[in-house]
């Protein structure tokens, strides 16, 4: 890709980086392509997987079509309830597909944005890339800045040093 | 609204460097305006410009108590935005580890060649 490819904290099984204001995932699944595409798109399959571990989500809305809308309502081990929603904007079988991809973050309102999703085959496996639009860069760069001092607020010190870099 | 949301002031407040080094700065304990232009070669007005676009989006604020209203950093809305990112992280990273073992479960079923409780319209051969 471009110079501009910045890792953020991939390991052994997901690489993860920003693309000017772009954040990106790719991990290669071992499952056919059709498999995967269902995964996605089928409301039975997507509760299997969908959120952190011990999450336990349900499809409220699913409409896989062009303007089509989508509704997870997801409770966490917490039992604290995150709904995720948004539209679909594209979808081709079993390629992949374009949708908004909102969620509520507390005391702050709806964040997200468009999130294309990308599944190759690749010898009977299939890659997925998920490109998430953070909006510009200047948003990108000022969340993952602040993402990752989590945990550091707190500790002045930390802050700093990462504060410094910028 | 009438106003940005929150977060969007606090990143466009975040994208300048001077403004990162300026709360790097903050980090450390409480400035004046003085202390804070020094390290910047800018004048206190230029400074001072900075410290506004900083205290509006919260992420700083003047103590009250002393003669020189020296500035302080706030943790609320830098805590709010690592919120959100490491949200969006935690939920992708984990996600595609549960649908990694969802799929590895789906392929073994399939491979004992008794079908899975879903669909079939992949056959593999086993």
């Amino acid at each position: 890709m471009t110079a501009t490819r910045i890792d953020r904290g991939s390991n052994e099984k997901t690489t993860i980086y920003s693309d000017g204001g772009d954040l990106t995932f790719e991990r290669t699944f071992d499952a056919p392509r059709e498999q995967v595409w269902k995964a996605f798109t089928d409301p039975n399959l997507v509760p299997r997987w969908w959120g952190p571990h011990g999450t336990t989500t349900t499809v409220v809305e699913m409409d896989v079509r062009p303007g089509g809308s989508w509704r997870y309502v997801s409770r966490g081990p917490d039992r604290e309830e995150v709904t995720f929603y948004g539209e679909y904007l594209k979808v081709d079988p079993p390629k992949g597909f374009e949708w908004t991809f909102m969620f509520d973050v507390e005391g702050v309102g709806p964040m997200g944005g468009p999130e294309t999703f990308t599944f190759e085959e690749v010898d009977g496996k299939t890659k997925v890339t998920s490109v998430g639009r953070m909006g510009s860069v200047e948003a990108l760069e000022g969340a993952l800045a602040s993402g990752m001092v989590k945990g550091a607020v707190e500790t002045w010190d930390r802050l700093e040093a990462l504060l410094a870099k910028g | 609204m009438q106003q940005p949301d929150p977060l969007s002031t606090t990143f466009a407040a975040l994208a300048d460097p001077t403004r990162r080094a300026i709360l790097a700065r903050l980090a450390r304990g409480e400035a004046s305006v003085k202390d804070l232009s020094e390290p910047f070669d800018m004048s206190q007005p230029a400074i001072s410009k900075h410290l506004r676009v900083l205290e509006r989006a919260g992420l700083i604020e003047q103590s009250r108590q002393a003669q020189w209203r020296p500035r302080r950093l706030r943790a609320g809305p830098l805590r709010d935005i690592a919120d959100w990112v490491d949200q969006y992280r935690r939920h992708w990273e984990e996600s595609f580890e549960r649908l990694d073992d969802y799929l590895r479960e789906l392929q073994d079923i399939q491979e004992q060649g008794k079908g899975a409780d879903d669909d079939r319209d992949q056959n593999r051969p086993g």
